[in-house]
């Protein structure tokens, strides 16, 4: 029985853990065999194992460069979460208002952006949007008599477009889990505060944000990961090849695919890979760190 | 009193409007795309663009829905996205059961590598997943991709809906368990029932991941035909030389439609069974 | 919840059948081996990232003429076409026996060890009537692994409603045109260009002496040759819009710009737009030292996969002995405008009387067929780095960017050993 009772969680992971395993575990252990092997161009099929080579040099690659474009990835990826989060907080705190009659009508439409792939949506914002010529951003400004601007040629309001997109792009699902967080709480709660004559900001403070952080910490943790590794966004609208735009900010991620992975050097830039994945690791146990003790 | 009820409408009146120019800006270049494909196949890209086409044809989505194997492409996109929203929500809800309820050895281990495994950038693992399939006979084949696509949201379904577990009172369990319900039991009589909005908006999540994934579907898909809506769409459309707008963004929009089908009737089931059946039950 | 569940079964249900679904078909594709009469059927599947119409074309005209031989050939459209060779370029049951793509990236299959010489399948003398500029750039270390199909190249293509008088024949009376006629604040442009794309400025580039690879195939970018061309490209960039890919052809489709300098592969979007449009070869334009401009030439060629030759030798060399003649390039001149290799092909009345291949056949003899060793894939992104400073991030100074861009080019050289 007490046999029994240990084994039942493991029982109960175990066809999650075998798929884990296969496409998460599997991928990231061979990524770590290939870095230690001279598997290049030269040599595709008959590579050998070449010992730390490749990290020593992928670490001699981490100069100035790669260190302003981690910066860059935590300033990005600090500024997204916190605009994303206080957004969609307030936004559903409106869709959750008792007489919006509208709000499953302003809910669906809020999800438009969500439902379309995400290279479709960068290429029509970098078309349709930022364009120097016929953008519509850009039309807005001359009917307003203003002078157009381009908006991805330098690197201050290329990256203020960049975070614009993610928001638009990743806006919907924070809003949508804060939403089904909100649909959780009791709304006996509400009423007896509203009887103890609790205000907006109080009943925020003590009843709301309370009771979906539970729900939202992995929720935000999660987008915390997607936002950091972001690459869609700064490469396709600024960085693709044939369509540079002038803007030379960088992430890790890109920064690390111009360095090493456009080379074909499959040893070295699987070093590089487990290099950022260690630096993401450090990152993230950093910032869960600070979160569990926010939360003991 | 109806001081009052004036200040309710003319909060509720500029909450309204707040929502009405959200809307808009989200849909905004949604609607560019949209006039675009409207536009019929005269009209490329424009400079003197206005959102509403002077003359609306639907040349565009003809030309998509007959020339390029369409429904086909949206058959492969749902039997896919419904096969890994099955197994990996499938999975996932016996793992976040496990790892909410039961008090074992490595829960917080396994629950943390989790989420740090999630940080490794899923691009990188494109070489090693080939190699893995080539030996298992999964290339070109649905059931590997499903494989890849659950593998991939399992992570976030399992911590995703562990969250929400957890915020379920055990007490509401424990009454059962003295009945004598075993662990299966209770988890489908009692905790899937409250935990309705947890698991559809991953399931939500899951399904909008599949349906939008196109690096994996064109990579490991060899034929035009066993395509996805998403992968179909970039393999047709990705240069910008060879890329016609209007039908790029007429593939697009149908592409987001059923997506939105789904949204608008899953709200209805979103409200929390919480307090409908939880406390009252 | 019961019905909940039930969902859930019916859902797993589904999925088990499409899992069966699956299974099946992947049956029927290995135990496809009827043997019918004394040839055997064989199917050649190609790849290729290209224009489809010009696909269908080839595809259509191989499979007539090798229908009695049993042979049929399939084009298939992969994008993002080298990353996916990289994958498939050995695995004899999932990938591709040919591939069809531009000459540049050759070099980097033949080091990665896919490609099978065409000289393994086929004698040289099918290559003897082919325009030897086309087959050299299908050569790498002196072997030849690509059958030369087509080449592109830029051409300047004027509005001739839009344009004021004769085409000037140097770049220096090009640009005082460009100068009086253009007022960006009003979006009217005289010339539009990709200024901040490699192929675009190569023209400038090759025309000044400068190169992206020297002889010895490192980067270049900072030589004295080079930053004059730069230099003096970025004098028109200025007049010259975004330079987007999509915004040019835009522009100039909407006759807002009287000139673009562009390849074939604009021509279906400006003779849908209705422009009256002319040609004039780039080789026409002189720079002030006296050489003309000389834009790179893009090759289109097939090559084979090496898994493909031992089983598949005597469907291959048919292919390739079809492709060579000067039929095919009729073709594909009649319906998509494209200059053929063969020079037979041009003996047709009706090619001779394409005003636009005229154009691109003039230009290759001055073109420069674009380098085809694996570093050139490196080479893109720092020399466009290097153009995006310039021209669109207003840096300036030159020699700055240039110096910049060659150190990053020569790690990322170094970063391919």
């Amino acid at each position: 029985m007490k046999n029994k009772k240990k084994l039942m969680p493991w029982l109960f992971s175990f066809p999650s853990l075998i798929l884990i395993a296969l496409i998460i575990i599997f991928p990231i252990l061979y990524t770590g065999y290939i870095s230690f092997t001279n598997m290049n161009l030269y040599h595709w099929f008959d590579f050998k194992m070449i010992g730390f080579d490749n990290y020593i040099r992928a670490l001699l690659k981490l100069d100035s460069g790669f260190l302003m474009a981690l910066v860059v990835t935590v300033l990005w990826t600090v500024l997204n979460m916190i605009l994303q989060v206080i957004a969609a907080y307030f936004i559903a705190l409106g869709l959750n208002h008792k007489g919006l009659k509208l709000s499953r009508v302003y809910k669906t439409l809020l999800m438009f952006p969500w439902a379309m792939p995400a290279y479709v949506s960068i290429l029509l914002w970098r078309v349709g949007m930022f364009n120097t010529e016929f953008g519509l951003l850009n039309q807005i400004l001359k009917t307003f008599g203003l002078s157009e601007i381009n908006f991805l040629s330098t690197n201050v309001p290329a990256f203020i477009s960049c975070m614009v997109l993610n928001l638009w792009m990743a806006l919907p699902f924070m809003i949508m889990m804060i939403d089904g967080a909100m649909q959780s709480i009791d709304q006996s709660y509400y009423e007896s505060a509203k009887l103890d004559g609790a205000g907006f900001f109080a009943r925020n403070k003590y009843i709301t944000i309370p009771a979906i952080k539970p729900i939202m910490a992995p929720a935000v943790i999660m987008t915390t990961f997607t936002t950091f590794k972001q690459f869609d966004i700064v490469y396709l609208l600024t960085r693709q090849k044939g369509a540079l735009t002038g803007a030379t900010f960088q992430t890790i991620l890109t920064y690390s695919h111009e360095n090493a992975f456009v080379s074909n050097n499959y040893g070295l830039s699987s070093a590089v890979s487990i290099i950022i994945f260690i630096i993401i690791i450090l990152f993230s146990l950093y910032t869960n760190r600070s979160l569990k003790e926010e939360n003991q | 009193m109806s001081g009052r009820k004036a200040k309710n409408i003319v909060g509720l009146s500029l909450l309204n409007l707040i929502f009405i120019i959200l809307c808009i800006i989200a849909l905004l270049p949604i609607i560019y795309a949209l006039s675009l494909s409207l536009s019929g196949d005269s009209g490329a890209l424009s400079s003197h663009f206005s959102l509403l086409p002077s003359k609306i044809s639907l040349a565009n989505y003809q030309a998509i829905l007959t020339e390029k194997p369409f429904l086909q492409w949206l058959s492969n996109s749902l039997q896919l996205s419904v096969a890994t929203m099955v197994i990996s929500i499938g999975f996932g809800v016996l793992a976040a059961y496990a790892c909410s309820r039961f008090r074992f050895r490595g829960r917080r281990t396994m629950l943390m590598m989790l989420l740090l495994l999630n940080a490794f950038p899923q691009i990188l693992s494109m070489f090693a997943i080939f190699r893995l399939f080539k030996d298992m006979n999964l290339i070109d084949s649905k059931i590997g991709l499903v494989i890849i696509y659950a593998g991939t949201m399992c992570i976030f379904s399992i911590w995703n809906m562990k969250g929400y577990f957890d915020t379920i009172p055990v007490e509401i369990e424990e009454a059962s368990k003295i009945d004598g319900a075993s662990d299966m039991k209770l988890l489908f009589k009692i905790v899937l029932p409250l935990a309705r909005p947890a698991i559809i908006v991953t399931s939500v999540m899951v399904l909008i991941f599949v349906w939008n994934e196109y690096l994996f579907a064109t990579t490991f898909m060899l034929n035009e035909h066993s395509y996805t809506l998403a992968g179909g769409l970039y393999q047709l459309q990705s240069s910008d030389y060879s890329r016609s707008w209007p039908m790029f963004s007429a593939a697009a929009i149908l592409v987001s439609i059923p997506i939105l089908i789904i949204f608008f009737c899953i709200q209805k089931y979103m409200v929390s069974g919480l307090t409908a059946g939880g406390v009252k039950g | 919840m019961k019905r909940f569940i039930s969902f859930l079964l019916c859902l797993l249900m589904i999925t088990s059948l499409l899992a069966g679904c699956g299974t099946k078909k992947t049956t029927t594709k290995s135990g496809k081996t009827d043997t019918k009469g004394k040839a055997e059927p064989v199917t050649i599947t190609v790849w290729h990232d290209g224009d489809e119409a010009i696909m269908k074309t080839i595809e259509t005209k191989l499979n007539d003429s090798l229908k009695k031989d049993q042979i049929t050939v399939k084009f298939e459209k992969k994008t993002g076409l080298s990353d996916q060779l990289k994958l498939y370029g050995n695995d004899a049951s999932n990938g591709p026996d040919m591939y069809f793509y531009a000459h540049d990236s050759l070099g980097t299959f033949v080091e990665m060890g896919v490609l099978a010489k065409i000289t393994d399948v086929v004698g040289e003398d099918t290559m003897k009537d082919l325009i030897p500029m086309t087959v050299d750039a299908c050569k790498y270390k002196n072997d030849q692994y690509l059958l030369p199909i087509y080449f592109e190249t830029l051409l300047f293509m004027y509005n001739k409603d839009l344009w004021k008088g004769e085409v000037p024949s140097t770049t220096d009376e090009l640009y005082d045109y460009m100068v009086k006629n253009t007022d960006t604040k009003a979006s009217k442009y005289a010339v539009v260009n990709q200024h901040s794309t490699a192929y675009n400025v190569a023209p400038v580039i090759n025309g000044f002496g400068a190169s992206v690879l020297d002889e010895k195939n490192q980067p270049a970018l900072n030589s004295q040759e080079m930053i004059d061309a730069v230099t003096y490209n970025n004098k028109f960039a200025k007049l010259q819009a975004d330079g987007d890919y999509n915004t040019v052809s835009t522009l100039f489709n909407e006759k807002k710009a009287a000139a673009i300098v562009g390849g074939p592969w604009l021509v279906s979007g400006i003779k849908k737009a209705g422009i009256n449009v002319a040609y004039k070869s780039l080789s026409d334009f002189k720079l002030p030292n006296g050489n003309p401009l000389a834009p790179y030439s893009g090759v289109q060629g097939i090559g084979i996969m090496k898994h493909s030759v031992e089983e598949k030798k005597d469907a291959l060399k048919k292919v390739l002995e079809v492709l060579a003649k000067p039929e095919v390039g009729v073709e594909l001149v009649k319906t998509c405008n494209c200059a053929p290799a063969n020079t037979k092909s041009y003996d047709d009345p009706e090619v001779a009387k394409n005003e636009m291949v005229e154009a691109i056949k003039k230009t290759a003899d001055t073109a420069k067929p674009m380098p085809n060793v694996p570093q050139i894939s490196v080479m893109w992104t720092p020399t466009e780095a290097m153009l995006a400073a310039i021209n669109k991030s207003n840096v300036k100074d030159i020699k700055k960017a240039a110096d910049k861009a060659q150190k990053d080019a020569e790690s990322a050289v170094a970063d391919m050993k």
